[in-house]
């Protein structure tokens, strides 16, 4: 049997299949419920067996499909993957307008967009615009340390 | 029934939702026609929006998006044979060699006439084929709503999984597992939430389609290297020729328009086939019954090439609706989606909606005929305007596209955690769709799973906790048989592969 992608995420499947099946066993139900016909861990004990069945029969019928990973970026979606992230850690702290022109620009720029007037038309008319149609449109309340510092809003 | 209707019109057409049909047939097209976005993602985009929306507004405005979006898609593969949509692939095999000789225009002419003509003939298709099917399905007890479901299920894995069965199961088997986390529906028990106060509550169903699908699509662009860039000038409509068509072509298109109207709306209705499987069987039909003259037209630029697809298609979309309103269980991965969106207003359909909620039931049917007739009066003297968003770069559309797929999971829960979540899940996806793991039986099996354990739940404590349900119960034997039917053809299909 060789090992391609295909079977190893069938194996990964396995895994996560048989752990399931095992927390599936140890969920916690009501004493009286304990040897009731149905109770909160039959369902996810069906899916892990059908999981389990499916991964098995996938590692076992794979058959190799050339997949070629080193083809693709993978560095830049790490990088957008970091950058999502990264928003997601400073939008509490600086506010919605300023994360999101910063995300904006940021991913721009590194995607190769080098003309600064592009740059900030594509960002800060699209963040205002959305803005305004949440908070005056949609009546969505954004905290925005940043605008209020400013004075945009209250 | 009549008094249901005229509810429905008088909903559909009131000035706020004609606004919302119009609105969606535009974002839809536009979203349709960047490739690489498809329905779902256009829908999923959607959700956020609609949050404050009461259900029927946001249901026809997500039925526009769905219609736009086909339409949008239809658009990219005629003019630069790049399709939006997996549904309008084999659009371009008639479409873009039309274009290249010059008929774009006429081309684009055609897939807005027979789109309008498939959606029209459909939409009282299901007029006439809802109602039935939602008397029919009051009398399906929870037994035979699990056994519909697993064959849902089962349907979507095979149909939908580009011969990819098992590997499609697999997405199923985790959708399921991953509609368990949270608290449990009857007894409040929490489940695989590992202490974390983010998960107490479940999987939110906007984050896991935003970024299964919208944010994936986007790291996908980059990740492949797709080039979606096209000049603003080669859609001009001087390059596009005229729209106008001949008696003669209006007498070519006209049977063909008739026969796939019918198949589309037949193979929309049947759980997991959907708008791709009916436009290239109608278009392989079309081929089969044409005269050895037109056949070899096929594919170089056929009137009834482009008709059949286009037509099927849309006549797909509209069949698709009549599992989502009546039976409550979707039939293809974008339904799936509006499913969810419908339960997180609060709305469950099934054979109730349409005697409790006859404004929302109707209202869906005949908005999608206003639908039609948007996509053919606003859209098609549009297009040389509206294809110009295909000359967007892919650096300047996926910041655009991560950023209203966070924005739209983060503006409901203001929650950091779901950012983080997101980018996870939206990178696994990424990962495991090179791998070829199809998303709709992800999606699909996560809908469905909270409803498939109440049912299944119901079944078997009616049943003192046997499973003779399934072959006491004729309808439910019925369904089974067609899940071990559906297993047997993969089981074949793939004996057959393996010999050649």
């Amino acid at each position: 049997m060789n090992i391609n992608y295909s079977r190893l995420s069938a194996l990964i499947f396995l895994l996560f299949f048989i752990v399931y099946s095992y927390l599936a066993s140890e969920i916690k139900v009501f004493s009286f419920d304990e040897n009731a016909d149905f109770n909160a861990r039959t369902f996810p004990t069906f899916i892990s067996y059908i999981g389990i069945f499916v991964s098995f029969l996938t590692l076992v019928l794979s058959k190799n499909e050339h997949e070629k990973l080193g083809q693709y970026e993978w560095l830049k979606v790490i990088v957008l993957f970091v950058l999502v992230f990264t928003y997601g850690i400073i939008i509490k702290s600086i506010g919605f307008f300023l994360s999101t022109n910063l995300f904006l620009m940021v991913a721009y720029y590194y995607l190769g967009v080098r003309s600064p007037k592009i740059i900030i038309l594509s960002s800060i008319p699209v963040v205002a615009g959305l803005q305004f149609l949440l908070h005056e449109l949609l009546d969505v309340y954004i905290r925005d340390p940043f605008l209020q510092t400013i004075g945009v809003i209250s | 029934m009549n008094e249901g209707i005229l509810i429905g019109i008088n909903t559909a057409f009131s000035g706020y939702n004609i606004f919302m049909v119009m609105a969606g047939c535009f974002a839809g097209t536009i979203i349709g026609m960047l490739p690489g976005l498809g329905p779902m993602s256009a829908i999923a985009l959607m959700i956020p929006i609609t949050y404050g929306f009461d259900p029927a507004s946001a249901m026809i405005l997500m039925a526009g998006v769905y219609y736009g979006a086909i339409f949008g898609g239809s658009t990219s593969s005629i003019l630069i044979n790049a399709p939006g949509v997996a549904g309008t692939v084999s659009s371009s095999f008639d479409g873009y060699p039309m274009s290249q000789n010059g008929q774009a225009g006429k081309a684009l002419a055609i897939a807005a006439y027979a789109s309008f003509s498939g959606g029209t003939i459909a939409a009282i298709f299901l007029l006439i084929a809802a109602p039935q099917l939602a008397k029919v399905s009051l009398s399906f007890q929870s037994a035979d709503y699990f056994a519909l479901m697993c064959v849902g299920l089962l349907s979507i894995a095979a149909f939908a999984s580009k011969g990819q069965f098992l590997k499609a199961m697999i997405m199923t088997a985790l959708g399921l597992a991953l509609a368990t986390v949270g608290q449990d529906a009857l007894s409040d028990i929490t489940r695989f939430a590992f202490g974390n106060i983010n998960l107490m509550d479940g999987i939110s169903f906007v984050l896991l389609v935003m970024a299964t699908f919208a944010m994936s699509e986007a790291f996908m662009i980059i990740f492949k290297k797709m080039d979606i860039s096209f000049k603003a000038s080669d859609v001009s409509k001087a390059k596009l020729g005229s729209i106008k068509l001949s008696k003669a072509e209006v007498k070519e298109m006209a049977p063909v328009i008739g026969r796939s109207s019918v198949l589309g709306f037949l193979v929309g209705v049947l759980p997991g086939a959907g708008a791709t499987i009916a436009s290239f069987l109608a278009w392989g039909f079309e081929r089969s019954i044409a005269s050895a003259k037109d056949k070899l037209k096929f594919g170089k630029g056929s009137i009834k090439g482009l008709t059949a697809p286009e037509t099927a298609n849309n006549a797909a979309c509209t069949g698709s609706f009549v599992p989502l309103l009546t039976l409550g269980i979707p039939g293809s991965g974008t339904t799936a989606v509006m499913l969810g969106a419908l339960l997180s207003f609060g709305v469950q359909p099934g054979p109730r909606l349409y005697i409790e909620q006859p404004e929302l039931f109707w209202a869906v049917i005949v908005s999608m005929y206003i639908g039609n007739v948007v996509l053919l009066f606003l859209n098609l003297p549009l297009i040389p305007y509206i294809a110009r968003i295909l000359a967007i770069p892919k650096n300047i559309l996926v910041p655009l596209v991560l950023f209203f797929s966070v924005t739209g999971v983060y503006l409901i829960s203001f929650n950091a955690f779901d950012i983080y979540f997101m980018a996870i899940v939206a990178f696994l996806s990424l990962v495991l769709r090179v791998l070829n793991y199809p998303m709709p039986p992800l999606i699909l099996g996560f809908i469905l799973g909270g409803m498939l354990e109440k049912n299944l739940r119901r079944a078997i404590l009616i049943n003192d906790g046997s499973f003779s349900f399934m072959w006491e119960r004729p309808i439910s034997l019925a369904l089974f048989v067609v899940m071990i039917i559906i297993v047997l053809l993969q089981i074949y299909q793939g004996i057959q592969k393996n010999k050649t």
